[in-house]
């Protein structure tokens, strides 16, 4: 089943499109991760899930639900993650955790106990300073553990990396790991690393509108091109070797990089097994063979460049 | 109604957290201390001073000017403390954004005005309150003859106001963005107010006869009956000026 889905969404201001003609669902029990540059339309399309902006034009559907703006009742059945998640200072995390349980309509042994359990699940537990006194990534881990209070069928993460070290940022992809198995998530960002270590699918966001979506392999598999790279052990080989695989039908085109070879081919996968028997053929000594899958980082230059 | 109790709890934290409460209590309660002590002490500081033979005729400090005192001080000073500690009440969330959590976990907008009203009016009642007591017990002790005329109803009128301006501020800060913009156009709303009260016709109209007629009251030159009028407009603009501004509010990109 859809938890979320958008048609046709379209937002402006003023004169400048942010969005236009969005269209786009997530399946239930996936991680989606919404990808895009800087000022790409990320948070604007959050907050029109959350019913926070108004769209211009098209419908937001959250768990079946149409959203609408200023009072969102479809809010219940999401947890949010702003990307600069801001808390009242004076309070300590279990405070602020029972503030947003009671909001939600928990009850007191309810608020307790999933107080405790996402305190310890994002490691904050026995922490009992006030919050002004935080660090951004605790804040963030604070964040999580209070958009994941009330059970949401959706938790949506605004960038929740971005702003982190790489110890901080482990430890969220971590604790998100372990979300997904209770929710959706959909998880925007712009580091795609992070994308390919917990997402299923994703969709990448340029100019407003959506340029690519489907799952990770999906997307690899579609954008694969076909090339094969051949380390050699000795350099005297290189060019010779060269020469003699240009020579070959289905190879296109060969380039050599100090002791690798990378040779495209109309098909890697069928006629990489020619050029294995040709190099046993030729007894040539060889380090390395390697279908060169392509990294979702040059996927997303591609797409969006 | 959960999302109602529980926000108004945090604000009645954040009041005790931020030392809102404090402040408040503090201020309003020196305000009923200082006020009869004013006006006992006065004229005999102007006795005490040399005057350079010049006679000066000062009648005995009686208990209406205790309350003169009184009224002034919350009237100026007090309106000034209140528009300091409310002023950013709604425009601080805004700002830094702490609204949204809450927002996203479903709580209706409009619970958030009302929770905030209702916790600020307390707080302006109890301080108003502990003043009012202070002064009235303080007057009782140093003049003889403190009894004035229909003092719970003159009282009840500033309190009122009071609600009034609270209510301005909530509706300046549904009405205009940052950090200052609500507190600024309060000032500008209540400015407004008193220059429309120049014109007498105007006057029965104005919440500000609430604030600037208290001591008619307790000489009894002005009976309650003529200020029915004042009040039920001033109740009127109150749930006016709130439920505008939860109209407002919703529009409000968070």
């Amino acid at each position: 089943m859809e938890i979320l889905e958008l048609k046709e969404v379209h937002k402006q201001f003023g004169e400048l499109k942010v969005i236009q003609d969005l269209s786009f669902s997530v399946m239930e029990h996936s991680v989606f991760g919404f990808i895009g540059k800087n000022g790409a339309g990320k948070t604007t399309t959050m907050k029109m899930i959350l019913g926070f902006l108004q769209p211009n034009a098209g419908e937001i559907y959250v768990s079946g639900e149409k959203v609408t703006y200023g009072n969102a009742n479809t809010n219940r059945h999401i947890g949010y993650l702003p990307d600069v998640p801001e808390f009242y200072g004076y309070m300590n995390p279990k405070e602020y955790l029972k503030l947003c349980g009671e909001i939600t309509g928990l009850k007191k042994e309810q608020i307790n106990k999933k107080s405790e359990e996402l305190l310890s699940l994002v490691g904050l537990d026995g922490v009992n300073r006030k919050i002004r006194g935080f660090s951004r990534g605790m804040k963030q881990r604070l964040g999580i553990a209070q958009a994941l209070l009330n059970e949401p069928k959706l938790l949506i993460c605004d960038e929740p990396t971005s702003a982190l070290d790489p110890i901080g940022r482990k430890e969220i992809l971590d604790i998100l790991s372990v979300a997904r198995e209770k929710t959706t998530i959909v998880f925007s960002t712009h580091i795609l690393s992070d994308v390919e270590r917990i997402c299923d699918s994703i969709g990448v966001l340029d100019n407003g509108k959506l340029i690519l979506q489907g799952t990770v392999p999906e997307i690899k598999n579609n954008r694969r091109k076909d090339t094969v790279q051949i380390e050699v052990a000795n350099l005297k080989h290189t060019k010779e070797l060269e020469e003699k695989l240009k020579k070959l039908p289905f190879v296109m085109e060969t380039t050599v990089v100090e002791n690798c070879i990378n040779i495209q081919l109309t098909k890697a996968d069928k006629f990489g097994m020619e050029i294995l028997a040709f190099l046993i053929k030729e007894n040539i000594p060889v380090m390395r063979y390697e279908i060169m899958e392509p990294s979702l980082e040059n996927v997303f230059l591609e797409v969006v460049g | 109604m959960k999302g109602f109790i529980a926000f108004t709890k945090k604000e009645f934290m954040e009041q005790i957290r931020t030392y809102r409460l404090l402040i408040m209590l503090c201020v309003f309660f020196l305000f009923g201390m200082m006020s009869p002590l004013l006006a006992k002490l006065t004229p005999e500081i102007l006795s005490g001073m040399e005057l350079q033979g010049i006679q000066l005729i000062i009648p005995e400090a009686t208990a209406m000017d205790a309350y003169s005192q009184f009224f002034q001080n919350i009237n100026e000073m007090g309106l000034i403390v209140i528009l300091l500690v409310f002023g950013g009440i709604i425009s601080n969330e805004l700002t830094k954004g702490t609204l949204v959590n809450i927002l996203a976990k479903g709580l209706p907008r409009h619970t958030v005005i009302l929770s905030k009203y209702v916790a600020a009016f307390a707080l302006w009642t109890v301080s108003y309150l502990i003043s009012a007591l202070t002064n009235y017990g303080y007057t009782a002790y140093l003049f003889e003859n403190s009894t004035v005329k229909n003092l719970f109803f003159s009282l009840l009128c500033l309190w009122l106001f009071g609600g009034f301006v609270l209510s301005l501020i909530f509706l300046s800060s549904a009405l205009t963005g940052g950090n200052f913009g609500g507190l600024i156009l309060t000032a500008i709303a209540l400015g407004s107010l008193l220059l429309i009260n120049i014109f007498p016709w105007a006057q029965k109209f104005n919440p500000i006869y609430l604030s600037s007629h208290n001591l008619e009251l307790l000489s009894g030159t002005l009976s309650p009956s003529e200020v029915i009028k004042p009040l039920v407009i001033t109740i009127l603009l109150i749930v006016v000026c709130l439920y505008t501004s939860i109209l407002l509010f919703k529009k409000k990109k968070i």
